[in-house]
C-alpha cells in the first residue's frame, strides 16, 4: 500500500501497461503470484514501501520484523558500516528473490526516493531527531527506535515536524504496552484506587568518552557515524552497538546517549507513565533528594501524580495506589493491529491514525529521562514549564535544553 | 577540592585523546559546587578561558568548551570567537557559545560569518537559529541568496528557528531556487505556525500561500494546504 495516490496509480499503470505490451507482442502474460498478492500478502502496489536507516543491533531486528510483514515491500537499506550494509542488502534480496534492494551510506539519498513510503530508524541516539525530521520533510512515515531524542529541544521539533507534514511517526518501545500488563491492568481498572506514585529503578547516566584513537576500518564511514556529535577519533568501543551502558558502547557515552537513564529508561519510564496514565503530560517539578548520600528524584506531574527514580525502599515499577478508594475503570489503549508495535505502526500508515507510541507520547517519556539527567548533573531540583519548554528560574539549566550540532548538521 | 581543581586545570595542558577523563572531573564537580558562589565561578571561568589561549590539545580545548557551555559568560566570548574559524574547534566553540545567554555571542557569531569556510558557516548559521538571534535576521536574509544552496538552505532553516515576524517576512520575499525551495517552505511554515498560534491569521495565510506558489515538493505542498485549512478555521 502506498498512501500516496500518485504512487499507486503509477505502479498499477505499470502492471497494466506491461501486461498489455506483452499481449501485443504475443507473449503469454505470466504475472507471478507474488506480484498479484497471495493469501494475506497484498499485491506490491498495495504494500507499504519501506527502507531502513541504521541496521545494527536494534535496526537488524526491526528490519527482520518489517521485511517479513506481508504488508511491506522492503526496497532500501542504509548503514555506515560497509560489512553490515552488505549483509542487510543480501538479507533483503534473499527475501525478495531479486537483487533490487538499494544500499546507501547516506540516509539523505534514501529519503530522496519518491517511491518509499516509510522508514524505520535505529541509528545511535544522537542521530534520531535529525533523521526523523528529514524523513517527515521528505514525506515519509517513521518508526524510530527509542529514545527518540537526545535533547529536550529535539522533542519539540520532532513533534512539530510530524504534525506539520501529517506523518505517522511512532516511537519504538515495544515494552511500554507489552511488558507491563500486570501493572497496567490494575491501574486502569481502578483496582488500585487513585494512583499516588510509581517508582522506576534504572541507570546509570552516560559519561564523557575520551578513548584513544584506533585505525578506522576501511569500510566504516566515521564522519557519517559521528554526524552531529563532537568530532572524536575512531575507537571501536566508542561506536559499539552492544546494549551495555557501563563503558565500551556508544550507549555509555554522553555525546551519543543518555546511558541507561534514556536507554532502559525509555522503556521503564514509558511503562510507568502509561500505567499511571500521565503519558500525555510532562512533569512540572523535578526534586533531587539525598538520603544518606543516596540521590533519587521525584518528578511531580501537574495532576499531582508522583513518578520517582531510584527511590530508596521502592522497587522498579512499584505503584502506590489508594486501596479501598473507588476510581472508575478506563479503557486501556491498545495497538491498532495484532503483531506488536511494528504492526501497529503499519496499520496506522494505512489508516493515517495515531500509533500507540505516537511521537508526542514517546517524547513525553524521553523528556522525563532528560529532566532527570539534567537534575542529577547539576545536583539540584528544577521546575519545568512544559508549555514554554524551558526551566523556570534557572538560566543555567536552560543551557542543557540543547547542544550545538557539528556542521553541517542542523535540525 | 581546590587542590583537586588545580590538578585538573593543570592536566588540561596535556589532556589528549586516550587520557582518563577522571583527571579533569574535578572541573565538573566545581561547576556544581560553585553554583551559588559568584566569585568562585568567575575564577573558574577565568582559568578555563586561559586554557583556550594556550597550545593545549584539541581534546583539552573541547573539554573547556563543554564546561563553558554551562558556566560561560560574556567574558568567555573573546576567547571563543576566534575558534569559530578553526576547522577543528569551530563546533566546540559553538558548543559553548550557542548556550551562553549573552548578547555579545550573537554579535560574535554574525561577525564570524563572512570570515569562515562554507561548512563552518553553516554551523554558525545553525547556532544563530538555535539561539533565535533576532539581530541575525538581516544577515541571514542576505544568505538566502547565497550561491551555495547548502548555505542558503541553512539560512532558511535558521530563520525558521527564529520564527519572528521579521524572519517570516524575510522568507516570504525570498526567491526559492531548486536547492532551497523546500528549506524555505519548511522554515516559512514553522513561522506560519507561530503566527497562527499568536492569532495573526492574515500573515500565516499569506505565508502558506507563498509556499504553495513556490511549487514545492509534494510533502511541503500537502503541509501548506493543511496550514491554509487551519487558517480558515
Amino acid at each position: 500500500m502506498n498512501p500516496n495516490p500518485e504512487h499507486q496509480s503509477t505502479r498499477r499503470d505499470f502492471l497494466k501497461t506491461t501486461g498489455a505490451a506483452a499481449a501485443a507482442l504475443g507473449f503469454p502474460t505470466i504475472i507471478p503470484a507474488s506480484a498479484l498478492g497471495q493469501g494475506d500478502k497484498p499485491a506490491p502496489s498495495n504494500r507499504i514501501v519501506m527502507g531502513g536507516i541504521g541496521l545494527g543491533n536494534m535496526g537488524s531486528g526491526d528490519l527482520g520484523n518489517f521485511l517479513n510483514n506481508p504488508l511491506v515491500q522492503y526496497v532500501a537499506v542504509c548503514e555506515v558500516r560497509g560489512n553490515v550494509l552488505n549483509e542487510r542488502k543480501n538479507q533483503v534480496d534473499g527475501k525478495n528473490g531479486n537483487k533490487d534492494c538499494k544500499a546507501y551510506v547516506d540516509f539523505r539519498e534514501l529519503l530522496a526516493r519518491e517511491d518509499i513510503d516509510a522508514v524505520h530508524i535505529a541509528t545511535p541516539d544522537h542521530w534520531h531527531a535529525i533523521q526523523i525530521i528529514e524523513a517527515c520533510r521528505a514525506g515519509k512515515d517513521v518508526f524510530c527506535q527509542k529514545p527518540e531524542t537526545r535533547t529536550l529541544r529535539e522533542g519539540k521539533l520532532v513533534v512539530e515536524a510530524a504534525r506539520r507534514y501529517g506523518r505517522v511517526v511512532s516511537g519504538g518501545s515495544q515494552r511500554v504496552l507489552e511488558d507491563y500488563r500486570k501493572l497496567v491492568n490494575p491501574c486502569w481498572s481502578g483496582e488500585l484506587g487513585p494512583i499516588k506514585s510509581i517508582n522506576v529503578a534504572v541507570g546509570p547516566l552516560s559519561q564523557q568518552c575520551n578513548l584513544p584513537p584506533e585505525n578506522c576500518p576501511a569500510d566504516m564511514n566515521w564522519e557519517m557515524w559521528l554526524g552531529p556529535a563532537p568530532w572524536a577519533p575512531y575507537n571501536s568501543k566508542r561506536c559499539d552497538g552492544n546494549f551495555g551502558t557501563g563503558g565500551g558502547s556508544w550507549r555509555s557515552y554522553s555525546d551519543y546517549s543518555g546511558g541507561g537513564m534514556t536507554d532502559w529508561g525509555a522503556h521503564h519510564f514509558g511503562g510507568a507513565t502509561f500505567a499511571v496514565d500521565v503519558r500525555e503530560l510532562q512533569p512540572a517539578e523535578v526534586t533531587l533528594n539525598d538520603e544518606g548520600g543516596k540521590k533519587w528524584i521525584s518528578f511531580k506531574y501537574p495532576n499531582g501524580i508522583e513518578l520517582t527514580h531510584n527511590r530508596p525502599g521502592r522497587g522498579n515499577m512499584q505503584v502506590e495506589g489508594t486501596p479501598g478508594e473507588k476510581r472508575e475503570a478506563k479503557k486501556i489503549p491498545e495497538y491498532a493491529a495484532k503483531g506488536g508495535i511494528g504492526a501497529d505502526f503499519l496499520e496506522c500508515v494505512k489508516t493515517r491514525g495515531k500509533p500507540f507510541r505516537d511521537i508526542e507520547l514517546a517524547v513525553n517519556t524521553v523528556v522525563v529521562c532528560h529532566l532527570g539527567i539534567i537534575a542529577y548533573t547539576l545536583g539540584r531540583s528544577l521546575k519545568w514549564d512544559a508549555a514554554k519548554q524551558q526551566f523556570t528560574g534557572d538560566d543555567e539549566a536552560n543551557r542543557f535544553i540543547d547542544q550545538a550540532r557539528r556542521e553541517p548538521w542542523q535540525l | 577540592m581546590s587542590e583537586q581543581l588545580d590538578k585538573a586545570i593543570e592536566a588540561l595542558k596535556t589532556y589528549d585523546w586516550g587520557i582518563d577523563p577522571n583527571v579533569i572531573r574535578p572541573i565538573d564537580e566545581a561547576i556544581i559546587t560553585t553554583h551559588a558562589d559568584a566569585a568562585a565561578r568567575k575564577d573558574l571561568e577565568t582559568r578555563l578561558i586561559a586554557v583556550l589561549k594556550t597550545e593545549a590539545p584539541q581534546a583539552a580545548k573541547g573539554a573547556v568548551c563543554r564546561a563553558l557551555k554551562t558556566i560561560g559568560t560574556a567574558a568567555a566570548v573573546p576567547a571563543l570567537a576566534p575558534l569559530l574559524a578553526d576547522e577543528k574547534l569551530s563546533h566546540m566553540a559553538r558548543f559553548a557559545l550557542e548556550r551562553i545567554p549573552a548578547p555579545d555571542v550573537g554579535q560574535a557569531l554574525c561577525n564570524a560569518l563572512p570570515k569562515v569556510a562554507a561548512k563552518l558557516k553553516i554551523g554558525i548559521i545553525t547556532s544563530l537559529g538555535a539561539r533565535r538571534e533576532a539581530t541575525a535576521v538581516a544577515p541571514l536574509q542576505a544568505l538566502l541568496a547565497d550561491s551555495d544552496p547548502a548555505i542558503a538552505a541553512a539560512a532558511a532553516h535558521a530563520l525558521g528557528d527564529i520564527r519572528s515576524l521579521e524572519a517570516a517576512k524575510a522568507l516570504v520575499v525570498a526567491k526559492p531556487g531548486a536547492g532551497t525551495k523546500d528549506a524555505i517552505a519548511d522554515a516559512s511554515m514553522a513561522c506560519a505556525e507561530t503566527l497562527l498560534t499568536a492569532g495573526n491569521k492574515g500573515a500565516a495565510k499569506a505565508t502558506y500561500e507563498k509556499v504553495l506558489a513556490s511549487t514545492p515538493s509534494k510533502a511541503a505542498k500537502d503541509a501548506a494546504t493543511r496550514g491554509l485549512q487551519a487558517c480558515a478555521k
